[in-house]
C-alpha cells in the first residue's frame, strides 16, 4: 500500500517520461509527430493490398476486420517486448537516483498505451470511411476494453522487466514469443476456425478476450458479450497483481545486477 | 535535538562473480564458472545524525563510503541492519538525470525535477528560484545540446539544489563549474544547512569537509575507524593515508629511476666518449668524468634507501663516487628541484666552506638533512660534481624524484616555522 502511495506520489515524472518518449520518438524525422498517424496508415495499406488482391479472403471489408485488431495487438506486444528492456535501459538512472522502480514500466507501457490512443483517430476515421458505420451504445464499451488490455498490458511488463534485469535472455526470447502468442490470438482469423480441442487454450491466453471485444465494438457493431469482458479483466487483474509484487520482490537488488 | 538520520548495524556484501553469465547457455553450459566471491562492503556500520547536521563521510576509494550513501538513498538495500531517515530525501548523486539534450532547459527542469519526486505544482512554484540560480534566464528555452558543458552542469545542480529536502546526500559532485558557481553552490548549501536541513556529504577531498561539515566519520574496510569533529578525523585520516603511502614497498620506484637513468647514462657516455673534453650541457647527465658518481642513495634514519619521505623526517643523502683522474679538489653538491624543474634549494661543499682534496679511489661522501623541511610534493633530486673552478666532472640532473607526504596543510614548497600574534 505504501508503494501505492509513493508511485502515485512520482505521478509527475511518469507524466514526464511519457512526455519524453512521446516527444522524443520521432525527434528529428521530417514528418515528426505525425508518424504516430502515418505508421497505421501505411500498414492498412499493406493489409489491403495483401489480403484484397493477393490472399483473397471471403470476409467482408477484412482490412476493417484485421485493421481494429492489430492496432490494439501492437500496443499489447510493444508492452510486452519494449517493457522488458525498459528497465535494463534505464539502468543509469537506476543506479545513481532513487525513486520507485515501477515508475519506469508504468511510464513505458502508459507511452505505448497514448500511442495506440492515437491510432485510434486513424481507427475511427477508418470505422467512418469505410461505410461500417458506428455503434454508440457499443462505444461505450470501448474505454472499458481499454482498461482491461491497459491492466494486462501493465501486468505482464512488471513481469518481464524486472526479470529481465536478472535473466538477459528475456528480452530476446520474448520477441519469439510475442510472435507465436499473435498467431495464437484470433487477430487474422476468427476464433470460430479454431479446433475444439485446442480451444481451451484460446480461452487462456487474455488477449483472446480483449481482442475479440475490440472486433464485437468496432466491426461487429455490438455490445461484447459479459462474460468474455469479465475474463479478461479478471486474467489482467491476476497479471497485474502477480507483477506488482514480482516487482517489488526483484527490484531490491536492482542497482546491484545491472 | 531530534534525529534525521538513525543507522543501525548496517552490513552490505557483493557477489563479485569471475566470469559472469546473465545469458540462459552461460548459466546452463558454464555452470561452473559461475564462481563468485563474497565481498563484504559494509561490516556493521551504525551512526546517527541529528536534524540540521552537516556529516562528512570519508575513505580511501572501495572503503563502503559510496555504498552507504547508496543504502541511505535506498538505491540498494543492507543485507541487515536498520536505516531510518526522517523528512524527504534528496540526493545529488548524479546530476542532470533524465535530460533530453533536444528538450529546451525549461523542460528539462520539469523531467528532471520529476525524477526528484516533485509534483507539478512544486515545481512550477521553484521554476524562477532555479532559473535564477542557474544564471541561464538568456538561455532557458534552448534545446539542452546547444549548452556548454558547465551550462549543463550549472542546470542540473540548481535543480538538485532547490528540491527542498529535509535531508541531502551529496557525493563527490561539488567540483563542478567554476569557481564562482561552486562557491554559490556552497552558500546555498549553507542557507539549507541553517535552515535545518541535514546534510550528507561523501568525498575523499578532504578540504570540502573540513569546510563545511561539523562532524565526520572516517571509514576504511567497511568499518567506522574514527568518528567526530571533522578537523580530528581528517588529521587522522590524511596521517593513516601518509603512512599508507609510505609502507607501500618503494622500492620498485627507485629500480624504475635508476634503470631510466642507466638508459640516459649510456647516451651520456657515448658522446663522451666520442669527443672526451666536450661537455654537452643540455644533457641529463654531463661532464668530464675525472670523477664520477657512481650511486646516489637517499636514507632515512634507519639507514633504508627510499623515495618518499615525510616532512620533518631526517635524511641522509649519500653519494658514491669513483675517481678516474684525481684532480686537486673536488666539489660535491646537491639540489632540490620541482617538477617544473626550478631549483628550490641547491648547495655544495664549496658554498660551506669544506676543502675537499686527497680522497680514496672509491668512496661515499654523505650530507645530513636533520629535518627536512620540503612539504607534500613530487620533488626531484639533482647530485653533481664538479672541480674547484666549477668545471663539472659529473653532473647528474633529475638523478632521481621522490616524493614528501605531510600532515600539515601549509602551502608551497618549504615548512617555516612561524607564530601567529595578536
Amino acid at each position: 500500500m505504501k508503494t501505492l502511495k509513493e508511485i502515485f506520489d512520482y505521478r509527475q515524472m511518469i507524466f514526464s517520461l511519457v512526455r519524453k518518449d512521446l516527444r522524443g520518438r520521432y525527434k528529428g524525422s521530417f514528418l515528426g509527430f505525425m508518424w504516430t498517424f502515418i505508421n497505421p496508415l501505411l500498414q492498412l495499406i499493406v493489409y489491403t493490398v495483401v489480403f484484397s488482391l493477393i490472399l483473397k479472403t471471403d470476409t467482408e471489408r477484412y482490412y476493417l476486420y484485421l485493421f481494429v485488431a492489430l492496432i490494439p495487438w501492437i500496443f499489447f506486444s510493444s508492452s510486452l517486448t519494449g517493457g522488458a528492456s525498459s528497465v535494463v535501459a534505464q539502468k543509469d538512472l537506476i543506479k545513481k537516483i532513487y525513486f520507485p522502480r515501477q515508475v519506469i514500466p508504468i511510464s513505458y507501457v502508459t507511452s505505448c498505451f497514448v500511442n495506440m490512443l492515437l491510432s485510434f483517430i486513424v481507427v475511427f476515421a477508418v470505422v467512418i470511411f469505410s461505410g461500417n458505420g458506428i455503434n454508440p451504445l457499443a462505444l461505450l464499451c470501448l474505454p472499458v476494453i481499454m482498461f482491461a488490455e491497459y491492466i494486462l498490458a501493465l501486468g505482464t511488463a512488471l513481469i518481464a522487466s524486472s526479470v529481465t534485469v536478472y535473466f538477459r535472455d528475456l528480452e530476446h526470447i520474448l520477441g519469439i514469443i510475442s510472435m507465436a502468442l499473435m498467431y495464437m490470438t484470433p487477430i487474422m482469423y476468427d476464433k470460430a476456425i479454431v479446433p475444439e480441442n485446442l480451444l481451451p487454450i484460446f480461452n487462456l491466453n487474455p488477449m483472446t478476450h480483449i481482442i475479440e471485444c475490440y472486433r464485437a465494438v468496432l466491426y461487429y457493431r455490438t455490445v461484447p458479450e459479459l462474460s468474455g469482458l469479465l475474463s479478461s479483466f479478471v486474467l489482467g487483474s491476476v497479471f497485474l497483481v502477480a507483477g506488482h509484487f514480482l516487482f517489488i520482490r526483484l527490484q531490491r537488488h536492482f542497482a546491484e545486477e545491472l | 535535538m531530534e534525529n534525521a538520520i538513525e543507522v543501525k548495524n548496517i552490513k552490505k556484501s557483493f557477489k563479485i562473480y569471475f566470469d559472469k553469465g546473465s545469458q540462459l547457455k552461460e548459466r546452463l553450459l558454464f555452470h561452473k564458472r559461475n564462481r563468485y566471491e563474497v565481498r563484504e562492503v559494509l561490516r556493521g556500520i551504525s551512526f546517527e545524525v541529528k536534524k540540521g547536521e552537516a556529516l562528512g563521510l570519508i575513505g580511501h576509494n572501495g572503503c563502503g563510503k559510496s555504498t552507504t550513501l547508496k543504502l541511505l538513498t535506498k538505491i540498494m538495500y543492507a543485507d541487515s541492519g536498520e536505516i531510518i531517515m526522517h523528512g524527504r530525501v534528496s540526493s545529488l548523486i548524479e546530476l542532470g538525470a533524465g535530460f533530453h539534450p533536444d528538450m529546451s532547459g525549461r523542460e528539462n527542469i520539469y523531467t528532471n525535477a520529476s525524477i526528484f519526486g516533485l509534483k507539478k505544482k512544486e515545481i512550477d512554484s521553484r521554476l524562477d528560484d532555479i532559473i535564477n540560480f542557474s544564471e541561464l534566464n538568456d538561455f532557458i528555452d534552448n534545446p539542452v545540446r546547444t549548452y556548454s558543458s558547465g551550462m549543463y552542469m550549472r542546470l542540473a545542480f540548481s535543480v538538485a539544489i532547490n528540491v527542498n529536502a529535509d535531508i541531502l546526500l551529496i557525493d563527490e559532485i561539488l567540483a563542478v563549474g567554476d569557481t564562482n558557481f561552486q562557491t554559490k553552490c556552497f552558500n546555498r548549501l549553507r542557507e539549507l544547512k541553517s535552515n535545518g536541513v541535514t546534510i550528507i556529504i561523501v568525498t575523499h577531498d578532504s578540504g570540502t569537509i573540513e569546510k563545511f561539515c561539523d562532524r565526520a566519520i572516517w571509514l576504511n574496510d567497511g568499518l567506522i575507524v574514527k568518528e567526530g569533529r571533522s578537523d580530528k578525523v581528517i588529521d587522522a585520516y590524511m596521517n593513516f593515508m601518509n603512512q599508507k603511502k609510505i609502507d607501500r614497498n618503494p622500492e620498485t620506484e627507485i629500480l624504475q629511476t635508476e634503470e631510466k637513468n642507466s638508459e640516459k647514462e649510456t647516451d651520456a657516455d657515448e658522446k663522451n666518449k666520442s669527443d672526451d673534453d666536450i661537455i654537452d650541457y643540455s644533457a641529463n647527465r654531463f661532464g668530464l668524468k675525472y670523477i664520477e658518481i657512481t650511486k646516489a642513495e637517499m636514507l632515512d634514519n634507519s639507514g633504508k634507501d627510499k623515495r618518499i619521505f615525510r616532512t620533518g623526517e631526517s635524511l641522509t643523502i649519500k653519494i658514491n663516487y669513483h675517481i678516474n683522474k684525481p684532480l686537486d679538489e673536488y666539489v660535491f653538491g646537491f639540489g632540490f628541484y620541482n617538477l617544473n624543474g626550478d631549483c628550490l634549494y641547491g648547495n655544495n661543499t664549496q658554498i660551506d666552506r669544506l676543502k675537499i682534496d686527497n680522497i680514496n679511489t672509491d668512496g661515499t661522501i654523505s650530507v645530513d638533512i636533520e629535518k627536512l623541511p620540503l612539504l607534500s610534493g613530487q620533488y626531484i633530486l639533482n647530485v653533481a660534481v664538479v672541480d674547484s673552478d666549477g668545471t663539472p666532472m659529473d653532473f647528474y640532473r633529475n638523478y632521481c624524484g621522490f616524493e614528501v607526504v605531510s600532515d600539515e596543510r601549509n602551502m608551497g614548497y618549504f615548512s617555516i616555522r612561524h607564530n601567529w600574534r595578536l
